[in-house]
């Protein structure tokens, strides 16, 4: 990919100056694991790249008394290592342990793996049960707050503007009485792209269900939540008969296609055997 | 064709090097700066075999542009140990017939050297887990994960 | 080394340096990365190399227009077919000795038809890499697509799309015939019938196919190259025109081959553009056309029938086998033949039908892979012995127990085997270590069993009279130097045979430079394939080495007024048996010998057995010098709502004859082992009309360090091989039962049998839903 000019912005100002300036398709790099294997296949061919990777002021994890803040460069390594994720929210510590392998966690990004956008992003689906906020700042406007659930549109595709990056992703601290499960499931046990995976979070009293949120990867054009099974869900007795039943509905939600690594039928099959799995796996952490 | 100008470490050295936005640090390493020791498997990031320590993380070079390693130390097997003054995890690969064909060896010592410089005793897991992005074919793991563990154990704090 | 157990055979000898566990010689460079793979080399003003290939599995190439590329600056040189002086020969196997009946075309460069995609259609030498993509992007070449065959069974039906040039896309096929099937299965109270398929699988070396080729004094083409066959210089030299004597192949150390390298992939196209350039070339294929257009293991559709009386006595069977040979023949019909004359197993059975046969498709061509056929039928005829236990109520040890070989016994091709089968041993022994089965851990874990058995043979079949050469000396400072054509693939080939010197000389292993795989320099020692190196060029380096040592007594017993038998070489001395203080430094020795004028270096040359071709019509003959025996056990946990299979232990027990250096040996079984399960679980070179899908490693998954578990082995050493010392080869036999272990387990796990690898979760998943 000849001909490409590189950019290193001393800070975000510097770099939406340069976008403004250039014509031609231009590209962020932040860990470089999707982006770097895309230019070298040519299925992208950027006139300039902006290296976000320097912005040091983007690395961080935040625990305040409600929410916890990621900033978008925090890489994978750093979410599998930290405590404060571990205790708060253990489905993205799981989640981020599977992803790629140990020497791309160490590279790749949290906001590198949502703008890529892949319907198969590891971070998305527990992000999602999470309802999770992106914040973003674009050019001459100050940015947005974009709920998870409405940034992605297809596959690598996302609202985000030409010009837009994201700086956070922000979640409030599920409740204590709020317990999650999280399930890849892959051809092999590293670097292995997901053929389904799935993120619950729910919350129960006295064994019946409050709250649900459920996202699943791999199954559709993007994450998607089951905003359908969730309903199905809140105010039912969690016994065994009833997750039964309510867990085969997400075969009537999701669009999964067939590929050289599953048929659609063993997607849809699976969605809701993992499902159950992960309702019961999430129940019996609230009863710990 | 555009280049910049930048700086990194090597082993140790200081280094000026012009590089080209697109350029990656496998190839840099590999065909500007004769560090043949960084292998080139598979040219983006599915096999490990160019995994280098960029300030003592463990990375596939192959998916860095050399431009983000500006200013950066970067060390290959050659500045773990050499022949006059090898590392306990050298010694113990050769010890322990971890290494047949060798390519992947490079990689798997970086990976194991990033894993021992944050834990001193590790798991037999997470050994696995440390070299979980480095592939062999020859040796089936088994006596990789040895040598490994092996040092694991002779480490003083 | 603590879990391998060793089970030993009494014998008298005692070794110094042989059946010690050594770190290899070469493992130290590697270690410091100071070792030069075929990538690393760089030559001052090199040219770098890339190929066009073929955009279609078939088509007919109506014109290649190289102008444009020709003129982009930096460009030396562009060539097609009609550039290369000799672009078809016919490929006869055998280095020394003709066989006939048995020839494939072998194409440089595609010439008016293409066969398979990734076929090579023109060459590019350029001052850079990128300069060199460019050039190949602006070669136009115009095909018009023919429809082609992808399927061998479609292939074989009159009217078929002809692949080649011929008029059938069958290749050749072959018989198999003993007693009267018919009437062994009239005596059988059971009969299992089965199709077992296998896929197309990629070596995966982590290293990819690399070579740098220049022109020498004389105009001598060198090239130095990661290849398993330093002896392909004959067929390099035939396509140039040249002598054989001027064209020079030095191998490099290799980077994982498995039978990948063992064709010709970049030497002939190094050569070419060395030539043409008068310039130093280089050319290394990336991952994802290394996966594209080398070789790969022959898909086989296996139909078995196999009968037995209620007792468990094997009466007949039947089989079927047919290979995909892909778009060119090269080792196709070899590797028919080792299926064919594998196809019965390790058993003793009255009445069997074979017939194979290998044909021609547009897929990309399949040739050697470690097993070389029998890894295939060791998954139909395992998965069989399983079946037949099933429906007779017995254990899968108890079948195989009542039909195993014994020495004295015959294969269904009449050869008796003469040497110790070490059959029901290592079943007993693998299954004793592999106990009890573990509990499940949650209501959907299924728990399973399974064991499969082998003989595998080792060095090459018998009729191709194979040779090996060595060349062993002691210089005057009582340093020693092996010099061996042997190409070194990181199974410690070179390493052996310092060992091997070290053990007649007595010396210490680090006193023994091996100097390999040049084939100007080091006598030919022959393929690195076949399992065959240890046997050979070990066997050749004992023969030189047992001689330099007889002339080195000699002179000492002169000088000690004592007869040879009372000397021996330990420790850098010569040492009276009976009077351990009276010694000659072997550095003294040597000088006297050389003021004698005794020459203290000697090439030997081994010879296999050399025996007639087999009666191709009834499969009736002595095929192979010695098989290796062993049986896998393996324990599996099966999610049966997700089919995903974990391996929970891998136990190998094979009779190695004697292990040379046990690392390695532990080493070679270990790795076979995880590729086997690769095979099992995991691997699929899935090709759709001809193009592949699984391009890269993102695609093409083989074993992580998380999917893997400790492979225990336990070696017998029966000292009964023919190698040195009676050293059996592994290095195929290690991988061969693997995948029939793993699937006998995963259907003792659930009650469903899977006919067809790789057994991944999703078949699984379906099989469950069928019963």
């Amino acid at each position: 990919m000849e001909g490409m000019d590189y950019l290193r912005p001393r800070n975000l100002r510097d770099a939406f100056n340069a976008i403004e300036k250039t014509k031609g398709l231009i590209k962020f790099i932040a860990g470089g694991t999707n982006v770097i294997p895309d230019i070298r296949a040519e299925t992208l061919s950027p006139k300039l790249i902006v290296d976000l990777s320097v912005l040091k002021s983007l690395y961080y994890i935040k625990e305040t008394n409600r929410t916890i803040s990621i900033g978008a460069l925090t890489t994978i390594s750093e979410i599998v290592k930290s405590d404060v994720i571990r205790r708060v929210a253990p489905i993205l510590s799981s989640a981020a342990h599977q992803l790629g392998n140990t020497l791309t966690r160490n590279r790749a990004t949290l906001g590198g793996n949502l703008a890529d956008a892949s319907p198969a992003a590891d971070m998305a689906p527990p992000l999602l049960a999470l309802e999770a906020l992106i914040h973003t700042k674009c050019g001459q406007e100050s940015g947005r707050k974009i709920s998870l659930d409405k940034f992605f549109l297809g596959p690598n595709k996302t609202v985000l503007a030409k010009d837009e990056i994201i700086t956070k992703i922000t979640f409030l601290k599920p409740k204590e009485s709020a317990h999650g499960s999280y399930i890849k499931l892959g051809l092999r046990d590293s670097m292995a792209i997901s053929i389904v995976s799935l993120a619950v979070m729910l919350q129960v009293e006295n064994n019946v269900c409050q709250k649900a949120r459920i996202a699943l990867g791999a199954v559709a054009p993007t994450p998607v939540r089951s905003y359908r099974v969730e309903k199905e869900l809140e105010g039912r007795e969690m016994s065994i008969k009833n997750i039964h039943e309510i867990a085969v509905l997400i075969e009537k939600e999701i669009s999964p296609i067939s590929d050289i690594r599953a048929s659609a039928e063993y997607r849809k099959y699976e969605t809701s055997v993992l499902l159950k799995r992960a309702i019961q796996q999430a129940l019996e952490r609230g009863k710990k | 064709m555009k280049t910049y100008s930048i700086h990194i470490i090597l082993n140790g050295e200081s280094i000026k090097i012009d590089v080209a936005a697109q350029e990656t640090l496998l190839e840099t390493l590999r065909d500007k700066l004769g560090a043949t020791e960084v292998k080139n498997g598979c040219g983006k990031g599915d096999c490990g075999s160019c995994a280098v320590l960029l300030d003592g993380v463990a990375v596939n070079s192959c998916l860095t542009l050399t431009l983000q390693a500006d200013g950066k130390e970067i060390t290959t097997i050659k500045g773990i140990g050499n022949d006059e003054n090898p590392h306990p995890l050298q010694k113990s690969f050769i010890e322990k017939g971890a290494i047949q064909c060798g390519f992947c060896t490079a990689g798997m010592i970086v990976s194991a050297k990033a894993l021992l410089d944050t834990n001193l005793r590790p798991s037999r897991e997470q050994i696995r887990d440390a070299i979980s992005g480095n592939l062999c074919r020859c040796t089936g793991y088994k006596k990789i994960i040895d040598a490994i563990q092996d040092v694991a154990f002779e480490s003083k704090p | 080394m603590s879990d391998t157990k060793k089970i030993e055979t009494p014998h008298k000898k005692s070794f110094k340096s042989v059946g010690k566990p050594q770190p290899r010689h070469d493992a130290r460079d590697k270690a410091f990365g100071y070792t030069k793979y075929a990538d690393d080399l760089s030559i001052l003003g090199m040219l770098y190399a890339k190929v066009l290939r073929s955009e279609y599995a078939a088509a007919n190439i109506l014109s290649i227009d190289t102008k444009k590329a020709e003129k982009l600056p930096g460009v030396r040189a562009v060539l097609t077919a009609k550039d290369v002086p000799n672009n078809e020969t016919i490929t006869r196997f055998g280095q020394t000795h003709s066989v006939g009946g048995f020839e494939g075309l072998y194409r440089v460069l595609a010439d008016k038809k293409v066969r398979f995609k990734g076929e090579a259609i023109a060459l590019v030498a350029a001052e850079t890499i990128a300069i060199a993509e460019k050039a190949v992007k602006l070669i136009r070449a115009n095909y018009d697509p023919l429809p082609g065959v992808f399927d061998p069974i479609e292939a074989m039906k009159p009217g078929a799309y002809q692949v080649g040039e011929g008029k059938s896309n069958v290749i050749c096929n072959y018989k198999v015939r003993k007693g009267d099937v018919k009437k062994g299965f009239s005596l059988s109270d059971v009969i299992v019938e089965n199709t077992y398929r296998v896929p197309f699988v990629d070596h995966a070396y982590i290293e990819p196919e690399s070579g740098v080729a220049w022109t020498g004094e004389d105009g001598i083409i060198n090239i130095q190259a990661s290849t398993q066959v330093i002896e392909h210089f004959r067929e390099i030299a035939d396509v140039l025109g040249f002598p054989h004597n001027k064209v020079r192949v030095i191998g490099t150390m290799i980077g994982g081959g498995f039978g990948g390298k063992e064709d010709i992939t970049v030497e002939t196209y190094l050569a070419l553009l060395a030539w043409k350039t008068k310039k130093p070339v280089k050319l290394t294929f990336t991952r994802e056309e290394s996966v594209l257009s080398h070789s790969k293991r022959h898909p086989y559709i296996m139909k078995y029938r196999t009968g037995a009386t209620k007792d468990g006595k094997i009466m007949a069977l039947e089989a079927e086998l047919i290979s995909d040979a892909g778009g060119y023949v090269y080792l196709s019909p070899w590797v028919l033949l080792y299926s064919t004359v594998g196809a019965t197993g390790p058993y003793d059975i009255p009445h069997v039908k074979v017939d194979s046969c290998t044909v021609l498709t547009n897929n990309t061509f399949s040739s050697a892979f470690r097993g070389f056929g029998v890894p295939q039928v060791c998954f139909a005829y395992e998965s069989q012995m399983d079946e037949l236990a099933r429906l007779l109520n017995l254990s899968p040890l108890e079948i195989r127990t009542r039909n195993y070989l014994r020495k004295g016994k015959a294969l269904a091709t009449g050869r008796v085997l003469d040497h110790y089968v070490a059959l029901p041993e290592t079943a007993e022994k693998a299954l004793e270590a592999l106990g009890k089965k573990r509990r499940p851990r949650s209501p959907a874990e299924k728990i399973g069993h399974g064991i499969a058995s082998a003989m595998t043979s080792y060095g090459r079949m018998v009729f191709l009279h194979d040779t090996s050469r060595s060349y062993v000396g002691i210089e005057m400072d009582g340093s020693v130097t092996v010099r061996c054509g042997v190409q070194d693939l990181g199974g410690g080939q070179a390493s052996s045979l310092a060992q091997i010197a070290a053990e007649e000389l007595g010396v210490p292993m680090d006193d023994v430079r091996v100097y390999i795989a040049d084939t100007a320099l080091t006598p030919l020692a022959g393929t690195t394939t076949a399992t065959r190196q240890l046997y050979m060029s070990g066997n050749a380096t004992l023969m030189a080495a047992k001689e330099v040592k007889k002339r080195l007594l000699e002179k000492a017993a002169q000088m000690l007024d004592v007869v040879i038998d009372d000397l021996d070489l330990k420790d850098r001395k010569v040492l009276l048996r009976r009077k351990p203080g009276k010694t000659i430094s072997l550095k003294n020795l040597v000088r006297a010998c050389a003021s004698d004028g005794i020459p203290l270096y000697k090439v030997a040359q081994f010879n296999a057995p050399f025996r007639e071709l087999i009666d191709f019509k009834k499969g009736q003959g002595q095929v192979f010098p010695d098989f290796t025996f062993g049986t896998h056990a393996v324990e599996v946990a099966v999610d049966a709502e997700t089919g995903k299979v974990q391996l929970l232990r891998l136990i190998a027990c094979l009779d190695v004859g004697k292990a040379i250096n046990p690392l390695s040996v532990e080493g070679q079984l270990e790795g076979g082992a995880i590729q086997g399960m690769g095979y099992a679980l995991m691997e699929d070179v899935i090709l759709k009309n001809g193009v592949t899908l699984t391009p890269s490693f993102s695609e093409y998954l083989i074993p992580t360090s998380l999917d893997v578990v400790d492979v225990e082995c336990i070696m017998l050493e029966s000292r009964d091989g023919v190698g040195p010392y009676g050293a059996k080869g592994v290095g195929e036999p290690s991988m061969v039962s693997i995948a029939p272990a793993i699937v006998n387990a995963v259907c003792d796990a659930l009650g469903v049998r899977i006919f067809e690898l790789p057994v991944t979760p999703e078949k699984i998943v379906k099989a469950l839903k069928k019963a």
